[in-house]
């Protein structure tokens, strides 16, 4: 079955926790592309969604970092940040779908981790916010380290979804995927709150032509110039993979100083059951 | 030298509420039960941003820390810029 929906998009904390600091024109814009988003992922019949998204030390440290982590829990709390203003949730998992897509990593090439206690933090947490709020889609976390040296390379992420874009395709269930993160933007670092706008239209430019090959190649070099939180845009890379490069469509782009970040949306097609 | 024990003791005392209390309660005696040098330790001790920054604590876990200390953001980040 086609993947059923699928979407990129920011995950910045100051989206929920101080939301109302942004100029409300921009919140505006960008309340309503999730909310968009939201609408379509509701009409697509989704029964499971496949999240790629960013470890900020909730989890792993440096006693082990592996490349990748599937959760493959009953189910994921979150968000681990008091000051979210997301409530807190038991999101339930999908073990099945996460043991399948071990298996499929393993049969073709990557053998990522897997872990049965992922908690779920802002990364995970805010896009679920917006995308499912009442909580009530099961999902199967693929954790991407983009926090400590060295990060998986592009092109492996790329790899990594194509793989599990092919498992979800041969489902007989209806699947979406979903990839958070970035994108330039600086947390905690030097140039925390300085936002490349080129970049980031580039980027999602990249993203919405599918175009896989130019974004396989993006360097750590690359990444890096666009502020640590750039290493975010790996899981992009990936849905790009899972998509085999399909055209999507930029549904919005505010570089909002406030949340520190270039805030951005991406959307592809799906099957929807009704539009 | 790898800062790894700096880093291991500020993601513990960040994510682990035991650690953060007895952390907050003795910091001294907290930091002896990891392996840091003693330039880490004084820098530590008296939450020299700038140094522990400088040292190679990752952002996403020095910024964390330095908010259960109530230091601002524009404070934090004059501390890794050496604006200070």
């Amino acid at each position: 079955m086609p993947i059923t929906f699928a979407s990129a998009g920011s995950h910045a904390p100051g989206m929920t926790a101080w939301a109302d600091a942004a100029p409300p024109a921009q919140k505006e814009t960008l309340y309503g592309a999730y909310g968009h988003l939201r609408d379509r992922l509701a009409r697509s019949g989704t029964e499971a969604l496949i999240v790629f998204t960013s470890e900020h030390w909730a989890n792993f440290f440096l006693d082990h970092i592996g490349a990748f982590c599937i959760g493959r829990g009953d189910s994921f709390s979150g968000p681990i940040e008091p000051w979210l203003r997301v409530d807190k949730a038991k999101v339930k998992g999908d073990p099945e779908l996460a043991r399948e897509i071990i298996e499929a990593c393993y049969e073709n090439g990557f053998e990522p981790g897997y872990s049965y206690e992922l908690e779920l933090d802002h990364g995970t947490m805010v896009p679920l916010h917006f995308l499912t709020p009442a909580m009530n889609l099961p999902i199967v976390p693929v954790m991407f380290n983009t926090l400590a040296d060295p990060q998986p390379s592009a092109r492996r992420c790329l790899e990594l979804g194509r793989v599990i874009g092919k498992l979800a395709e041969s489902s007989p269930r209806r699947i979406g995927i979903v990839a958070t993160g970035g994108l330039s933007h600086d947390p905690g670092e030097r140039n925390h709150g300085v936002i490349d706008s080129d970049f980031d239209r580039r980027f999602l430019a990249e993203m919405a032509a599918g175009d896989s090959e130019r974004l396989a190649k993006y360097t750590r070099a690359e990444l890096a110039a666009e502020g640590a939180g750039a290493f975010e845009l790996l899981s992009w890379i990936a849905l790009c993979g899972a998509l085999n490069g399909a055209k999507g469509k930029v549904v919005a782009y505010e570089a909002v100083k406030p949340w520190a970040t270039g805030i951005g949306m991406v959307e592809f097609d799906g099957e929807p059951v009704s539009a | 030298m790898s800062v790894y024990a700096l880093q291991k003791l500020i993601r513990d005392v960040n994510r682990k509420p035991a650690s953060r209390e007895a952390y907050f309660e003795a910091p001294a005696e907290f930091a002896r039960s990891y392996d840091l040098t003693d330039d880490e330790r004084d820098a530590l001790l008296k939450l020299d941003v700038g140094r522990l920054y400088a040292k190679g604590v990752h952002g996403l876990l020095l910024r964390p820390f330095t908010i259960i200390h109530s230091v601002s953001e524009p404070d934090y980040l004059k501390a890794i810029r050496g604006e200070n």
